[in-house]
């Protein structure tokens, strides 16, 4: 493919984003409006769907419960790049677009990754550009990015519904990323800075704990001394962990923090049952381990204060997140191409956001990478999350994708096979399928009474 | 009977001419106050009068005891009539030593003195030709159950084995043949009156230590292991067994850290803890000891650090002899009159008396004549006549009831009394209060 023919192309598919400008941002919008948590995403999995059979695409549905997959062929074989989107939103009660009885929200932006996508495969359906790319585009529908609800979770686990407790996670061990060579996804973001686009740097690791304390009740007012009270078990564990901080090396980038999802049921009951959902991240998984044996020391500790039994559920979580410098570079030089100069800033590799993604997970055994448009106002994750532009968070990233892959997949997709020859893997999908399993366990604990 | 109340008048008319003296040996002790084993100067000057005044005398008892014997020369029952000597260590107090910050805030001052009046009249001739039996007069050391360390070193030394001045009588043998013991305790509640009744709290001690790993707290804080921070989970896991101690069990448990981090630029390594567990009754003592302990380790392990935790007996919760307290009330009223006596509640303190209490037949009461808070440092005797000269007045009239007309009231009381304990099974159970155990998970 000669350069001519690129920009041509290029402009192709901004034309035909332009083009569905007022039905793109409409779509992430609807998704805006009908916040649903992850592997709950029914509503949304089916408004997606339609809208990716509208640009002709045939869908593998259901996987994951609500993912799904279109892959669209280009006109000779190369390599399959992914463009991924998230489904779930959170659960921010007081948010403006909150659902008011799930409290669900769109607090993250995943419903103007949809908006992007649908772009996206609208533009590289187009006959010349289609025609153009030597390999395959996979767009892929991804359930639960936001690692929450862990005890709904763990039901839908103990169900078979699934077995791990993200979509992505989900999705490599079901193989739909076993024919996926590299991937991409576009998150907003609220970051304060000049240009619209960033990329580079890596998020944290993290585990969970479904931490059970289990007393005895009692009637507070009547019998408290023939009670043992689980929710204090939970809040000395609870000061306990705050206590371990000044142990944390900045450089691990530790982060802990829990919540009390269940802390008793009735004010006049001595709470015998008490569940405390705990999460460790750190920059590396090594630094987990041993923040997470403080950690569940300081469960164990509860217990012992109280004399209450002690249950501690480790739940494999997400890997930090690695990007593929070749894809970076391309990735850079099409923002700069298509929005303009300086619209991208480059952060440095050992930069970690304190947040964690599944896309970490899929970056072990696949480049990848997940750049960030600057789009949002307010608090990641906070009641205050908006997108504020979205012909930014939706338009723009759904050409920079579009003229990437281009770039990847023309000229019988040279550049995407350079990519992929220097990119080694940190594991194969089967060994990261085994050491995820090999993190679920389940501990009991019940000090010993000296009497 | 007019036999009874012509003694009572000869020892009234005798402490009337002494009484200027009296309280100002009180006065003289509140000026040079001695906490517990160290209270060598107050002794001495107990140890003179007795001498001076004619008891037989035993010095050194229990390190710094004083007792002062008097002997009718006739058979009848063995009152103890005791006075403290220790003061507290009160910085602040009015009348605090500058450099020990010793004061009488808890008026022993004035027991000497109320126990030096009763000797004063029961030494009358005319008193002592009525009475039969013997009457010791008991200067213990050591009430306040405080400066541990001290006190373990003086029990490493093999000085003394219980931290209370009248355990220490107890395990010495002091009280092996006596019958009916009493003290008089200054008190604030009303002022003017005199308590009776009532009863206190038992306890046990502890002293903690919690032994962690210095690192430089800026430098490397993660290769330290924090002894403070294992110190306040323990402590805040204390406060959340709270809820299960019972109202009628009065726990108290109120720990201070004596040391908390040598250097703040280090990650403290040795921190330690003292606390009581207090309750109304040995059970409930033993009860929320056990559930402090539980708390104290959770420190250990929430932090990896160890803790050592060594118990101590402490004091057995004081019950009075009701009959005993009846006596004392007749004749406290006679005095200031039956509108001035008032009924003592459950007092959540603890006292060596306790001990005494559950083996002979004993009281405590007080009188009223203080301002301020116990213990506090405001805690002042107000009203010396009533502290010194009435108490003492109060307890001798009843030693005379119990020791006139052969002691027959005295033998009357002290045959009835159900001992909860003897001496040996006393000193058997202390021994087994004391406990060292280390835990590191």
């Amino acid at each position: 493919m000669t350069s001519a023919e690129n920009t041509e192309l290029n402009a192709l598919a901004q034309r035909s984003i332009d083009g569905a400008t007022r039905h793109l941002i409409s779509a992430a919008k609807t998704v805006y409006g009908t916040p649903e948590t992850g592997f709950n995403e029914h509503k949304t999995s089916n408004y997606v769907l339609e809208q990716l059979r509208g640009i002709g695409l045939s869908v593998e549905t259901g996987i994951a419960r609500t993912g799904m997959k279109a892959v669209l062929h280009g006109s000779s074989p190369g390599p399959t790049v992914a463009v991924i989107a998230e489904l779930d939103a959170l659960r921010v009660p007081g948010h403006p677009g909150a659902n008011a009885e799930t409290g669900a929200a769109h607090a993250c932006g995943h419903h103007a990754q949809i908006g992007s996508l649908l772009g996206v495969a609208m533009a590289l359906n187009t006959p010349e550009i289609k025609k153009s790319l030597s390999g395959n585009v996979a767009f892929i529908i991804t359930p639960a990015e936001e690692f929450i609800d862990i005890g709904e979770r763990l039901t839908l686990k103990a169900s078979g519904a699934i077995e791990f407790l993200s979509g992505k996670q989900e999705m490599i061990r079901l193989g739909t990323f076993d024919d996926v060579d590299m991937a991409m996804m576009v998150h907003t973001s609220a970051t304060n800075g000049d240009s619209a686009f960033s990329i580079g740097g890596t998020s944290t690791a993290h585990v969970s704990h479904q931490v059970r304390y289990l007393g005895k009740s009692a009637h507070a007012g009547g019998a408290p001394d023939q009670g043992v009270n689980a929710l204090q078990a939970a809040m000395i564990a609870n000061l306990a962990i705050n206590t371990q901080r000044e142990t944390f090396r900045e450089a691990d980038v530790v982060r802990v923090h829990g919540i009390i999802s269940s802390g008793g049921t009735s004010v006049n009951a001595i709470p015998s049952d008490v569940l405390y959902e705990g999460r460790v991240r750190a920059r590396m998984v090594e630094a987990i381990s041993t923040v997470a044996e403080r950690v569940i020391r300081c469960y164990r500790a509860g217990a012992l204060a109280l004399g209450t039994a002690v249950e501690v559920q480790t739940i494999a979580g997400y890997h930090p997140l690695r990007q593929d410098p070749s894809m970076q570079e391309v990735f850079a030089r099409n923002v700069e191409r298509i929005i303009g100069p300086d619209s991208i800033t480059i952060v440095p590799d050992d930069r970690t956001t304190g947040g964690s993604t599944d896309m970490g997970d899929l970056s072990m055994i696949l480049p990848l990478i997940h750049p960030y448009v600057n789009s949002a106002s307010g608090v990641g994750h906070g009641n205050d999350y908006l997108i504020e532009d979205y012909n930014r968070a939706v338009i723009a990233p759904a050409k920079v994708m579009a003229t990437t892959i281009i770039e990847l997949l023309g000229g019988g997709a040279g550049t995407a096979r350079e990519a992929l020859d220097k990119y080694k893997p940190t594991m194969t999908a089967d060994q990261y399928v085994a050491a995820q399993r090999e993190q679920f366990t389940i501990e009991t604990y019940e000090p010993q009474q000296s009497h | 009977m007019s036999d009874r109340s012509d003694l009572k008048s000869s020892f009234n008319r005798a402490i009337n001419g002494r009484v200027e003296e009296l309280e100002r040996i009180a006065r003289d002790i509140l000026d040079h106050p001695e906490s517990g084993f160290r209270e060598v100067r107050t002794a001495k000057l107990v140890a003179d009068w007795f001498s001076e005044n004619g008891l037989a005398l035993q010095t050194g008892v229990a390190k710094t005891g004083v007792v002062g014997t008097y002997d009718t020369g006739r058979p009848g029952p063995h009152i103890a009539v005791m006075g403290e000597l220790d003061s507290l260590i009160v910085p602040g107090h009015y009348h605090a030593d500058p450099d020990s910050g010793a004061a009488h805030a808890c008026g022993h001052h004035a027991q000497i003195g109320a126990m030096l009046t009763v000797a004063t009249g029961l030494l009358d001739e005319s008193v002592k030709k009525g009475l039969s039996g013997r009457v010791s007069f008991m200067a213990t050391p050591a009430e306040e159950y405080i400066e541990l360390e001290y006190r373990e070193s003086l029990r490493e030394n093999g000085e003394l084995e219980f931290f209370g001045g009248k355990q220490e009588f107890i395990r010495l043998g002091h009280f092996d043949d006596v019958d009916i013991a009493m003290l008089t305790h200054t008190g604030s509640e009303t002022v003017g009156t005199f308590g009776v009744g009532g009863s206190n709290n038992g306890m046990i001690g502890k002293t903690v230590q919690y032994i962690g790993k210095a690192a430089h707290a800026g430098g490397s804080p993660h290769l330290g292991v924090n002894a403070l921070n294992a110190a306040q989970i323990g402590l805040a896991a204390i406060h959340a067994q709270r809820e299960t101690f019972r109202d009628a069990d009065t726990v108290r448990v109120h720990p201070i850290i004596t040391r908390g981090g040598d250097a703040v630029n280090s990650v403290p390594a040795d921190v330690r803890i003292e606390t009581y567990v207090r309750a109304s009754n040995v059970p409930a003592i033993l009860g929320a000891s056990e559930k402090i302990d539980r708390a104290l380790r959770a420190g250990a392990l929430a932090t990896g650090a160890t803790v050592r935790i060594q118990t101590a007996p402490g004091y057995l919760p004081a019950r009075y002899d009701l009959r005993l307290v009846d006596l004392y009330r007749h004749n406290a009223a006679s005095l200031i009159g039956d509108d001035n006596i008032i009924e003592l509640h459950h007092g959540t303190g603890c006292t060596d008396v306790g001990d005494v209490s559950q083996i002979v037949s004993t009281i405590q009461p007080t009188a009223n004549a203080t301002s301020g808070n116990g213990h506090g440092v405001d805690y002042l005797v107000e009203d010396y006549e009533l502290a010194v000269i009435k108490a003492g007045k109060a307890m001798g009239l009843t030693v005379i009831d119990l020791l006139v007309e052969s002691g027959a009231k005295g033998a009357q009381i002290a045959d009835s009394f159900n001992a909860p304990m003897t001496v040996t099974e006393y000193i058997t159970r202390m021994r087994g209060f004391r406990s060292d155990t280390t835990f590191k998970d």
